[in-house]
């Protein structure tokens, strides 16, 4: 249709997008409406693909299951989103500033994140074994909790791991950030008498804007994936203490063989997803959607 | 800046006490890897191993810990090379055919993309693999791992294109370059650091993925490293120095691989989402 | 949920060099000659990995192929938590292998609903003589609306109460004959800071164990039998309520080791604890005695190990000779293999998996075989253990099969996950009973 358009524009170039659109259509819009048909049927994974109306939505709508998984995903978003945003603020600006540390600490902080999340979960796992972990090892009372078997401490051991494995991420993202602040403004503050605390609130923070909702958007979109993590770590347990949405879909349709409703799940997820992504965008406050900052 | 902020006591303190938190597990699971497993039972656990041992590092070996690193660079390097390149190209077309509706479409497609998590399509996507007749085989892992991969690299990617003066464009224009051409020798060098940081992002996510080898292949031929790392846990079981050493031969090479890019992965990574 | 196994996998030499050997045996092999392709006399099986079964299972196959030079079982092991995953998305995938091994019931059940095993009846009534050197009882969980869909393989594995006679000694107290003496015991071994029950709780599976024995001891199998035939409400028993309390007391009385609902079994964790006195008693399959020998050192050669059947509870309807557990294991054939695959697995099935060295082989692993007259083999250091787990097996009024492998998949994992709330006193006994009668049937 804009054909004549683009060739004024320099050549038509649509064709180089061809391979990564079809490659994105193949396995990603397909599957996406393949999970949407898929939520109407009944399946047990190794039987005939049955179409049967909303009954796989019925029995999903009315499990307790999702509104407490619904409830788990909600409060790891939250909580992690909470607890790693300040921390990696506070830290980025730090590591940006010092020329000597902040190589050293750089270096250090983004080995986390080279782990799988697998290897992560098998690591705690061992570290907080309340038989043969560090706690024990040490003869530590206060290190030998039941960290991943009390429904509440399973929780908070989760969301440190988290912050354990991202923070340092986020804390890069946010030192590349504050060093394309331009000096100047700091200067113009400190002849206007700003203190160091002023500056922060009154130039560091607003000029982080963009990275903030960068970064959130990364970390509450990216804790609706937390699965390696949890599958390897707790299994949804104790109990379902932590048995988020990715989980309970998983565990639907590949243990208890019930594809249909594990599909509304997955539809629920993507649903998540989508409103979350659309809400942070808006308050990122801009217009332009090929600006999305950063990521 | 750095005199600006010399007084920073409170990132100060967060940063060095959260130093500790990061380097004390992986500290600890290095020294226990070297510890036999009854030494591990009797010493302190922070304390280095007074009977240094690779026996640990053998087993995991010996368990065709070769094999499954293979497969996982296999799948890592054929999901990542044609998912930058088929990336870069969209990219290069979203930033240069700008004004096409249909090129417009495309990138709100792959920026809805970013919003659809991997989990969510998982049973339509072990659908297709078996209709393809691939399941259980790498490539299983390494066509929808492409997919995902592509939404974050064409905005990384077109973000920094977009950055590339107008007028280079042009001057490659007159001198009768074709888009083909432009695209490698122009684009293709100044979005170098870009590049690297869709690469090492997509990489380090598809060497430690693990849903789509946990549903999408069966066979320990096909296992891949972060597989295989659980079902070490389960074959060792207590044996928490032998679940060490996996754990850490399955990070050494990435670890080296850092080391080694070290500079211009922090540069490309703050580059690439810290604009 | 999944295993009822043999996944005592320790990490001596031996156990590294079978597993290597599990690696390199070929799974690309398996997964063509499933169900399309496969060339004629040639056959696939998956099993679990591991000692004490894989070597067994292993053997039996190179018998077999050693003795038909012209056709070729290839084999697949797994690990046992991966195993009932991968079983499922192959069949679904049309790659599955020529023979299907499983646990029978529910799950069997699935798979005779989707046409995806041979019915047996006929051609065991053909070969009455292979039928007839497999132990009747084993047959029940193979059977499917009348139907034989599988042939009972390998070990009969009651569950017992395991325990370590030198924390016993230690702390000064006798085994319990009684859920009463259970209770009491509870306090002084917490007092003597050790664990009185170990638990593997994240696997659920085995919490569920808890419940099949203390509902049989306080009513009876009936309950359940009402539940697996699809009663309405089959759960409100006065029994039911009962039996959840006394778990609940058990649990608030510290009577399983700290963490026990973060403990997996597929990492014997749970084994470790007995075997290193961290724990007194251990509910668990008869399979945990190959696990003890092999990664606990010296500790049942020591005598460290104790076993018992589950003990009477007080006032119970129940027979305390009764028992859980598998009746066997069992090997169904793809009805999607070719025919030349499905003679060679029935030629395995007729000669090497009912042969003598088949059946010292099992007893030799520290199992007891589902065919007959075995006891004669029972000799050496294990004799005691094979002799006990045999009369427990034989002298059980009721051998009932393990819930979640009776049920289906789905009700299956609404029990396992009710069960782990249970544990986690996260649901009261009463909400215990309302979710799960509403899944009966399902």
């Amino acid at each position: 249709m804009t054909a004549a358009a683009q060739r004024v524009r320099g050549g038509n170039v649509a064709w180089m997008a061809l391979p990564a659109f079809l490659m994105f259509l193949a396995f990603g819009v397909v599957p996406l409406l393949g999970v949407l048909a898929l939520s109407f049927t009944t399946w047990n994974g190794i039987g005939e693909i049955v179409p049967s109306g909303t009954t796989s939505w019925r029995a999903t709508l009315s499990d307790p299951g999702l509104p407490h998984a619904l409830w788990v995903t909600f409060l790891i978003m939250a909580l992690s989103w909470a607890v790693q945003t300040p921390m990696s603020i506070l830290i980025g600006v730090f590591i940006a500033g010092r020329k000597r540390y902040r190589e050293f600490l750089a270096v250090l902080f983004f080995i986390p994140l080279l782990l799988s999340s697998a290897a992560i979960a098998i690591t705690y796992k061992s570290l907080l074994d309340p038989s043969f972990g560090l706690g024990s090892g040490l003869g530590i009372d206060a290190l030998n909790q039941d960290w991943l078997g009390n429904a509440t401490l399973a929780m908070a051991t989760l969301i440190f791991i988290v912050s354990w494995q991202f923070i340092p991420f986020h804390s890069l993202i946010y030192q590349g950030a504050v060093r394309q602040i331009p000096t100047s403004m700091y200067e113009a503050a400190q002849i206007d008498g700003a203190g160091r605390w002023k500056q922060f609130w009154s130039i560091t923070l607003p000029q982080l804007k963009y990275t903030i909702i960068t970064s959130s958007t990364l970390m509450v979109v990216g804790s609706l994936t937390f699965f390696d993590l949890i599958y390897v770590l707790t299994a949804g347990g104790p109990g379902d203490a932590t048995r988020a949405l990715a989980l309970l879909m998983y565990q639907q349709g590949f243990q208890a063989n019930l594809m249909g409703p594990a599909s509304a799940i997955a539809v629920i997820l993507v649903l998540v997803g989508l409103v979350l992504s659309l809400v942070l965008r808006r308050l990122g406050g801009r217009a332009d959607e090929s600006q999305l900052e950063g990521a | 800046m750095a005199r600006l902020l010399r007084f920073n006591w409170l990132g100060g303190t967060f940063a060095w006490v959260w130093l500790l938190v990061v380097m004390i597990p992986l500290y600890w699971i290095v020294i226990t890897s070297f510890k036999t497993q009854a030494n591990y039972f009797v010493t302190n656990p922070l304390a280095p191993p007074t009977d240094l041992t690779f026996e640990n590092y053998k087993t995991v070996i010996d368990n065709d810990f070769v094999r499954y690193f293979l497969n996982s660079v296999v799948v890592t390097v054929g999901a990542v090379i044609p998912a930058t390149v088929i990336s870069f190209m969209a990219a290069y077309a979203i930033v240069r055919g700008a004004g096409s509706r249909l090129l417009k479409a495309v990138n709100g497609l792959f920026l809805l993309g970013l919003a659809i998590p991997l989990q969510a399509v998982i049973i339509p996507v072990y659908l297709i693999i078996i209709r393809l007749k691939m399941y259980d085989t790498l490539g299983a892992i390494i066509l929808p791992s492409i997919a995902f991969a592509i939404p974050l690299s064409v905005l990384v990617l077109s973000n920094f294109i977009r950055d590339v003066p107008k007028e280079l464009f042009e001057s490659m224009r007159m001198d009768g370059a074709s888009e083909w051409g432009t695209l490698w020798r122009l684009a293709f060098p100044l979005t170098r650091p870009a590049l690297v940081t869709v690469v090492i992002y997509n990489g380090l996510g598809i060497w430690n993925g693990f849903l789509l080898p946990l549903v999408l292949t069966q066979s320990p031929d096909q296992r891949t490293i972060p597989l295989a790392l659980a079902s070490f846990q389960g074959q060792f079981g207590v044996n928490i120095p032998a679940i060490a050493a996996s754990v850490v031969l399955t990070t050494v090479p990435i670890v080296l691989l850092y080391a080694i890019g070290r500079r211009q992965l922090l540069s490309g990574l703050t580059a690439g989402f810290g604009k | 949920m999944n295993r009822r196994n043999f996944l005592g996998l320790g990490v001596g030499a031996g156990a590294a060099a079978a597993l290597a050997a599990c690696g390199s045996s070929g799974p690309s092999g398996g997964s063509s000659s499933g169900g399309s392709s496969g060339g004629g006399g040639a056959a696939s099986y998956w099993s679990l990995s591991g000692p004490p079964g894989e070597p067994v299972r292993q053997a039996a196959i190179d018998r077999f192929n050693k003795a038909n030079p012209d056709s070729k079982i290839t084999p697949t092991f797994f690990q046992n938590d991966a195993y009932k995953q991968k079983i499922k998305t192959s069949l679904g995938a049309n790659q599955g292998p020529t023979m299907i091994w499983g646990w029978g019931g529910g799950g069997l059940k699935e798979y005779v609903d989707s046409n995806l095993v041979e019915d047996l009846t006929g051609w065991l009534g053909e070969n009455a003589a292979v039928k007839d050197k497999i132990l009747a009882s084993s047959f029940g969980a193979a059977t499917v609306n009348g139907k034989i869909y599988a042939l009972p393989v390998e070990t009969v594995q009651p569950i017992v109460l395991f325990y370590n006679k030198k924390v016993f000694e230690k702390v000064g107290v006798q085994p319990p004959q009684s859920w009463g003496e259970i209770m009491a015991l509870v306090p002084k071994f917490n007092a003597a800071k050790i664990a009185p029950f170990s638990l593997g709780g994240q696997s659920r599976w085995t919490n569920m164990m808890w419940l099949e024995f203390l509902l049989d001891r306080t009513a009876g199998s009936e309950v359940f039998d009402r539940v697996f035939a699809g009663e309405k409400d089959a759960w409100s028993d006065p029994a039911v309520l009962d039996m959840l309390t006394k778990i609940q007391d058990l649990v608030k009385a510290n009577g399983f080791q700290k963490g026990f609902s973060s403990t997996t079994a597929d990492s014997n964790a749970d084994q470790a604890l007995l075997y290193t006195g961290k724990a007194a008693m251990m509910l668990h399959g008869s399979w945990s005695y190959g696990i003890q020998v092999s990664n606990g050192g010296n500790f049942v050669k020591d005598g460290g190990l104790g076993w018992m059947n589950f003990p009477a509870v007080e006032g119970g309807k129940g027979d305390p000779s009764n028992t859980v557990g598998n009746p066997g294991q069992y090997l169904s054939i793809s009805s999607k293999a070719t025919a030349e695959a499905k003679d060679v697995a029935k030629k395995f099935f007729s000669t090497t998996l009912v042969d003598d060295d088949e059946k010292a082989g099992w007893v030799k692993s520290g199992g007891v075989p589902v065919l007959k007259n075995s006891e004669s083999l029972f000799t050496g250091g294990d004799a005691q253990f094979l002799k006990d787990m045999a009369g427990i097996a034989n002298g059980a009024k009721v051998f009932a099969q393990s819930w979640d492998q009776a049920l289906s998949p789905t009700a299956a994992e609404t029990l396992l996950d009710n069960i782990a709330k249970l544990f986690q006193l996260q649901v009261s006994p009463q909400q215990w009973v309302d979710s799960m009668n509403g899944v009966i049937g399902k």
